[in-house]
Formats: C-alpha cells, sequence, structure tokens
C-alpha cells in the first residue's frame, strides 16, 4: 500500500504512526531489539559484500523486510541471524547475477601506503575491497560468512543452499586467490586498524 | 581454522569500518510498506528481438489530478545496435581516460551516426551521447549541456550530442553546475572549513573564477545541493553554520546569514528572490529553515524525519527535497516551506542510483528507477508520469533531468545492456506547465 500524500503530511508530525496504516503486519516482539543491537554487524558484513555503503543498506533493509513477517517462527528457532544473513547472501549472489556494476578488471590494484600514513586506513579498506573484487561471488560470500561473520562451515553452506565440501573448495579457492592479491599478505599480518 | 584462515579473519574484523549510519524499524518498515505498494515491475518488451510479435505495447502516461489523464502510445522494439557498430560504453575510464589537458581541446567521446533509440522509447528517448557521467551532475544552458564525468566537468554540444569541451573536475559533493551569464559555476572544493566555487567560460570552460568561501564551523556531512542561484544573479552556498551570499562580478562574499546552530546542509532559493530556503538539523531529521531574504528574518521553521541531506529545490509553490535511502527514498513537495504540509510526490530509485528533483523550464522533474515526473512547481503535483520499464528485469535509471529548447534531457543508465550517457526525452505537452 503506498503512502497518500495526506498520509505522507502526518508522518512529518509523527512518522512511525502512519506507517502503520498498511498492511503488514505488526512489528514483531524483539525485532527491533535485534535491529539495534545487530544491523551494524549486518552494515558491516553487506559492505565487504558489496563493497560500498548504499548497497550495504539497501542489503540488509531488503533482508530484515523479509524477515519481518517470519520473525516469530525464527526467534523459535532460535536462528533470526542465520536467516537474516541467508537472505543477504542470496540477495546479493542474485544481484551479481543480474547487475552489471561497472567493474574493470586492472591488472595493478592501488599501492599501499605506509601504515603510518594517515591515509593508511583508507588504503587498506580499499585494497580489501579490490581484492575481494577478484573473487567470484559464491566464493566471496563464503570469505564474509565464514570468516567475518564466523558462520562455521555448516551454518555457511546452509544459508548458501549448498555442501560443505562446495564451502571448502570456495574458501580454498578464494584464499588463493586473496593470497596474489597486491598487499593484502601484507594486510594480513601488519595492523592497520579499522 | 589454518593459520592463514585466523589472520584473514582477524583483517576483515581489523579493517572493515563502521558503517557511517544504521539501519533501523522504521527504514525496514518504509521498505515494506513500499515494496507492499509497488506494482509487478513491468516487461513492456522482448528485447534483442527474439520474438517480435510481442515488440509493441504501450506506456500509460498518468496525468496528475489537475491535469486529468492523457495516455501516449509508444512502440516497442529491440535495441537498436550500438551507434557506429562500438562497443557498449563501459565506465567513464575506459572510454576517457585521459583527461583534457586544455578547455579547449575536445574529448574524443562522442558517438557517431543515429541517436540510439532507449526505455522502449518512452518519451521517445534517444541516447545522444554515450559516455559515464556522475549522477546529478547534469545542467543546462542555451545549447549546451554541463555534467561531471569521472575525469571532468564536460560541455555537451545539443545539436550533435558531442562533447566538445572537457576540464579536469571532480565533483566533491552531489552538486549540478551552477550556470549564470556565461558563466558555470561548480563547487570545486567542500571539506572541512574550506569551500571553492570555481567558475568557467559556458562556451570555453577556461577558468574564469575561483572565489574561497571559508565554512564557518566546519561544512556538513552529508551535504547535496549545497550551491544556489538567485534571480539577482547572486550565488547561495551552504557554508557551515551559515548561507553565504556570493556576488560572482566581485568573486567573493558579499553577505552572510548565521544560523543558530546546526550546520546547513542544502540550500535553495525561490524563483522570484523573495525566500531562500534552509536545510539543517541533527542526522536523522531535517530541519528547513525560510528566511525573507528582504529583510533577512526567519519566516519559518518546520522539522521532518529525514535520511540525507534533503537535496532542496525551490519552486514558485514551495520547496522539494528527497529523503530516505535505497528502495525507501522518495522525493517530496513542502507548500511554502512548510514540512508539516509536505507530502510525497514520486517514488525514488534505490540500489545506489539518485531519485532528485530538478527546476527546469517551467517544471519540475524527478527521475528514478521507476517512474519519471514532471510535476508542476506550483502545487507539487504531477502534470505528466511515465513508467520507467526495465530491461531483463534490472532497472533502467533516468536522473537530474533538464529541459532546454522543448525537450528533456537526463542522464540515462542501463546495466544490463551497458548503456550509460545523456538521454534526450520529448515530454508530453503536459509537461509545459
Amino acid at each position: 500500500m503506498r503512502l497518500r500524500a495526506e498520509e505522507f503530511g502526518q508522518a512529518c508530525r509523527g512518522v512511525t504512526e502512519v506507517l502503520l496504516v498498511d498492511d503488514r503486519p505488526p512489528e514483531p516482539d524483539g525485532f527491533r531489539d535485534f535491529v539495534e543491537a545487530r544491523s551494524g554487524a549486518l552494515l558491516r558484513s553487506g559492505w565487504l559484500l558489496t563493497g560500498d555503503w548504499p548497497s550495504a543498506e539497501d542489503l540488509v533493509q531488503t533482508a530484515l523486510a523479509a524477515a519481518w513477517p517470519r520473525w516469530a517462527t525464527l526467534t523459535r528457532q532460535d536462528a533470526p541471524e542465520l536467516y537474516v544473513r541467508k537472505i543477504m547472501v542470496n540477495t546479493f549472489l542474485r544481484w551479481r547475477q543480474r547487475r552489471w556494476n561497472g567493474e574493470i578488471a586492472t591488472g595493478r590494484l592501488p599501492e599501499l601506503k605506509a601504515y603510518g600514513d594517515a591515509f593508511a586506513q583508507i588504503d587498506a579498506r580499499q585494497a580489501l575491497i579490490a581484492a575481494l573484487d577478484r573473487l567470484p561471488p559464491r566464493q566471496r560470500a563464503v570469505v564474509v560468512l565464514r570468516y567475518f561473520a564466523d558462520q562455521t562451515e555448516t551454518q555457511t553452506a546452509a544459508a548458501m543452499g549448498c555442501s560443505v565440501g562446495a564451502v571448502k573448495a570456495h574458501a580454498s579457492k578464494a584464499l588463493a586467490r586473496l593470497r596474489e592479491a597486491p598487499g593484502l599478505a601484507e594486510l594480513m599480518t601488519g595492523g592497520v586498524a579499522s | 581454522m589454518t593459520t592463514e584462515e585466523r589472520q584473514l579473519a582477524d583483517m576483515l574484523h581489523r579493517i572493515t569500518p563502521e558503517p557511517p549510519r544504521q539501519v533501523t524499524v522504521e527504514d525496514v518498515a518504509f521498505r515494506l510498506a513500499s515494496d507492499a505498494g509497488k506494482e509487478p515491475r513491468r516487461r513492456l518488451t522482448s528485447r534483442r528481438g527474439w520474438a517480435p510479435a510481442l515488440a509493441a505495447a504501450s506506456i500509460v502516461v498518468i496525468a496528475g489530478a489537475s491535469a486529468g489523464l492523457a495516455t501516449a502510445l509508444t512502440s516497442h522494439s529491440s535495441h537498436n545496435p550500438a551507434p557506429g557498430g562500438g562497443a557498449p560504453v563501459s565506465s567513464a575510464s575506459s572510454q576517457n581516460s585521459s583527461p583534457a589537458p586544455s578547455p579547449a581541446s575536445p574529448a574524443q567521446t562522442a558517438p557517431a551516426g543515429t541517436p540510439l533509440r532507449i526505455a522502449d522509447g518512452m518519451w521517445d528517448a534517444k541516447l545522444i551521447t554515450r559516455q559515464s557521467f556522475t549522477q546529478g551532475t547534469l545542467a543546462g544552458s542555451g545549447n549546451s549541456l554541463y555534467v561531471a564525468s569521472a575525469d571532468g566537468l564536460d560541455r555537451i554540444d545539443l545539436a550533435s550530442g558531442r562533447i566538445v569541451q572537457s576540464v579536469p573536475y571532480s565533483p566533491p559533493i552531489p552538486q549540478r553546475p551552477v550556470v549564470i551569464g556565461n558563466t558555470v559555476w561548480v563547487v570545486w572544493s567542500y571539506s572541512g572549513g574550506d569551500i571553492i566555487l570555481r567558475g568557467y567560460d559556458s562556451t570555453t570552460l577556461a577558468q574564469v573564477a575561483s572565489v574561497p568561501v571559508p565554512a564557518i564551523g566546519g561544512v556538513a556531512s552529508p551535504a547535496a545541493g549545497v550551491l544556489a542561484a538567485g534571480p539577482d544573479g547572486k550565488l547561495y552556498v551552504a557554508a557551515g553554520d551559515s548561507v553565504a551570499t556570493v556576488d560572482p562580478a566581485a568573486g567573493r562574499v558579499t553577505h552572510r546569514i548565521s544560523l543558530a546552530g546546526g550546520r546547513v546542509s542544502s540550500v535553495a532559493v525561490a524563483p522570484d528572490g523573495s525566500r531562500l530556503y534552509v536545510g539543517t538539523g541533527p542526522a536523522g531529521s531535517l530541519r528547513l529553515l525560510v528566511y525573507d531574504l528582504a529583510t533577512g528574518n526567519q519566516a519559518l521553521s518546520s522539522q521532518m524525519s529525514l535520511n540525507g541531506a534533503g537535496n532542496l529545490v525551490a519552486t514558485s509553490g514551495g520547496v522539494w527535497g528527497t529523503t530516505g535511502i535505497g528502495m525507501s527514498e522518495w522525493v517530496w513537495f513542502a507548500p511554502g516551506g512548510d514540512l508539516t504540509r509536505s507530502f510525497r510526490v514520486s517514488q525514488g530509485a534505490g540500489a545506489g542510483l539518485d531519485s532528485l528533483p530538478t527546476s527546469s523550464g517551467g517544471a519540475v522533474w524527478i527521475g528514478g528507477t521507476h517512474e519519471l515526473v514532471c510535476a508542476s512547481p506550483a502545487t507539487g503535483k504531477a502534470m505528466a508520469r511515465t513508467i520507467i520499464p526495465a530491461d531483463h528485469s534490472i532497472v533502467e535509471h533516468f536522473g537530474s533531468v533538464t529541459a532546454l529548447g522543448g525537450r528533456a534531457y537526463a542522464l540515462y543508465q542501463d546495466d544490463a545492456a551497458h548503456l550509460s550517457g545523456v538521454a534526450s526525452l520529448t515530454p508530453p505537452r503536459a509537461c509545459s506547465g
């Protein structure tokens, strides 16, 4: 249901009340606490997957909107975050199948500055995203789920709808590619904080 | 985990930055409400020519309530091959990798041959210039369009669609060039306490002015739409805790309106020069201040919950802006600059694409990925709108619309076809106001 003009006018005075005029289910118990507690971590995962904040927000919003109507079931199963991350990964993989991202393969990645450089953090982030951009989407998703979201191989396999063996294979190939990414080995053993 | 895996995990946690803002339940609620109201994206045609029988359809152009109902029919067919048979444009760097060393040297980026028909021909859409440009940076005057690409500020000749001049420029924030007389003004630098405006000759793009504008208290972040022209030929700049008035002829700041608190994220001037609209406020909200320019007194103040900088555009009836983020973005109109009376005008873009209103040629234009709207600058009501088709279910985007000589021009992007550039449009008569 679209918000009508007069409803939006009311929204300017009290934005949340108007949102409840549509036919979606009411806000489920515990949903707000989860969003407040976990949106930061989910956004960081989204950033690793997509490489930019607007797309990361799109991804997290999409996943949370999908989880909203199923929230009671998810909390009973004690796995709302696993579900949200599953939706994020699958949405990301679908986007990567459908969207052209304007990426251009380059033979040379940005050089890293010295760690004492004031721009070292930014350089490190750029190098990280450039390295992740070299990975096929499924390998990238495995890296984010396994090594950033700290999910087990079984949980990662469930989220991606593949076997544990496939997760291991993706992880192994991803590590091999990342090993070759300029500057990344230095980052892995170095110390640039976020 | 192996040692290498542990090192990778440590690095990811160490380097991944904290997000600039959190997603809130309200964001998700907006998304749900928006998605629930969204009609399925219509595949208006079968592209690539494999099913000619399906290659005819219609776009319904729904006029606003005040303008009644109008219907326009367009035929649909497969995409034409690229003009000149060339490969699709992939990015600015692939097409324009070497910056133009001189403002007088034309860039070799324009297509040859017949303009490419795009977006199923909605509003007779044709791609006249194939190049990747920066979103929200298209403006026009006379027989030229001015737009920022990855490498510079370009001037496009309307008749040929060719980029005929280019100078190095990188927009620091979302901001359209502002044309006053024979000078194209851009925000050259916008960070910390320093703002620099630069002026370029509208024909040669030779630099003719550079004006420093100190930002008291530092510039706002985010900020968008920070430079506006008044009918008096003055420039108004969102400058920290103040709005600075720049006299282009004198090349300096001649006046300031200081705010009691809050940094100015966006600024707009009424077409008759009577009112100055100022967007400010803490993160997550917009406080819209209205100043009487004749007296310098504040006439009105109102506030709304808002994500983003506001991106204000002033017209005779009030002020327009953009709120939301991603797929929850939309454009609003506040009659008289009163946010308590504001209403939603159009659905936004999402997917990192913008939906910013522009005022040009007697109408307000709102692009995006869902629909293209021309609206009345007096009432905010849509005068005509058309659905923007999807290409193999992937969104196509029109934005930063500017009207010149009875036609409209917009930045266009179709990721499925790897197409981007400047599109020309023939809007319905209703858009003439």
